[in-house]
């Protein structure tokens, strides 16, 4: 892995070709997927979790919990490297160089991408 | 071109993994304040009641009545419970509370509160609806008491004649003699009326029942 970078603080979206390979987990109940990778940015090492919307209860018997469907498309992931970028506002909710990409997320029966 | 509408909606997800909980706590607190509101209001409700009594409805009615009110009572002590147990709820109980259990654990959490909720509202709604049959029922079932043989509220009376006694609801009393409606019972299948004449009765006196 590529040392992190201390790059200038920028919102700005990373081109798909030049994205290093990231991985996509998820979790055993299905319930939220795992995307880490480095950042192509400032190479920093970023992980994020996407959770199934819950805000409602079960519809199936005593409310028992439906497994979600797979995912499908891809994850927008954003830097949260930690690193303290320079030139980043002091307002801002982001912990990293600002930068973010879309992550493809992979077939549920299929391989990798 | 940066899409940052994408990367906002993206951390605007984020966002609410986080605060989902708290959301669904406030939510909560607000549904348990909003039922308990609105059992309150039976109450408000029953300041128009007819009947404040079973006591003289026929006995398979007083039953019904008993057991609407019983079960309505059930149902509202088990939706309180569970709107207070989806305002306070006990996340992380029973789970290691590292990272990955932790966030699974906020997601059951946030599912056992939305369930709690649900039952909640629906054991209220049907205590609220039985609370309601079992008064109205009291309003329209006829009081055997008073109301048995169609008279309702006429007095019972003694009438001592020299034939003997006539105990039963005053229907009519002129120069002609006394009516008096009998209840059912002691050998009577249904209630009769009976008149005494004007000529031999002797007294008459008034009686709580017969």
């Amino acid at each position: 892995m590529a040392e992190h970078r201390l790059t200038h603080f920028r919102e700005v979206q990373t081109d798909p070709a030049t994205n290093p390979a990231a991985t996509v987990e998820r979790s055993p109940d299905g319930r939220w997927y795992t995307v880490s990778g480095a950042c192509p940015t400032c190479h920093g090492r970023t992980v994020s979790r996407v959770a199934h919307g819950v805000l409602g209860p079960g519809k199936g018997l005593w409310g028992a919990r439906p497994s979600p469907p797979p995912l499908t498309g891809v994850l927008t992931v954003y830097c949260m490297c930690g690193f303290p970028h320079p030139a980043r506002p002091d307002s801002s909710p982001d912990t990293g160089c600002g930068a973010f990409w879309d992550v493809p997320v992979p077939d549920p029966g299929g391989a990798q991408p | 071109m940066s899409d940052l509408q994408k990367k906002r909606l993206a951390q605007l997800g984020q966002q609410l993994q986080q605060d989902q909980l708290a959301v669904v706590r406030r939510q909560a607190e607000g549904w348990r304040n909003g039922l308990a509101g609105l059992t309150g209001l039976v109450s408000v409700v029953l300041v128009l009641k007819g009947k404040d009594s079973v006591t003289g409805m026929p006995e398979a009615w007083r039953w019904v009545c008993a057991a609407l009110l019983a079960i309505a009572f059930g149902l509202l002590l088990f939706g309180a419970l569970r709107s207070v147990q989806a305002a306070n709820g006990e996340i992380g109980a029973g789970t290691w509370l590292n990272a990955e259990q932790l966030f699974g654990a906020v997601l059951d959490e946030v599912e056992r509160t939305q369930r709690a909720l649900a039952t909640a509202r629906r054991c209220t709604a049907a205590g609220l609806c039985l609370i309601v049959a079992g008064v109205f029922l009291g309003w329209v079932v006829p009081d055997t008491s008073a109301a048995g043989t169609g008279t309702a509220g006429a007095p019972s009376v003694l009438v001592t004649s020299a034939g003997g006694t006539v105990c039963g609801q005053l229907v009519l009393a002129d120069a002609h003699g006394v009516v008096v409606r009998e209840p059912a019972g002691k050998g009577r299948p249904a209630a009769t009326e009976v008149t005494v004449p004007a000529g031999s009765v002797r007294e008459v006196v008034p009686v709580a029942s017969c």
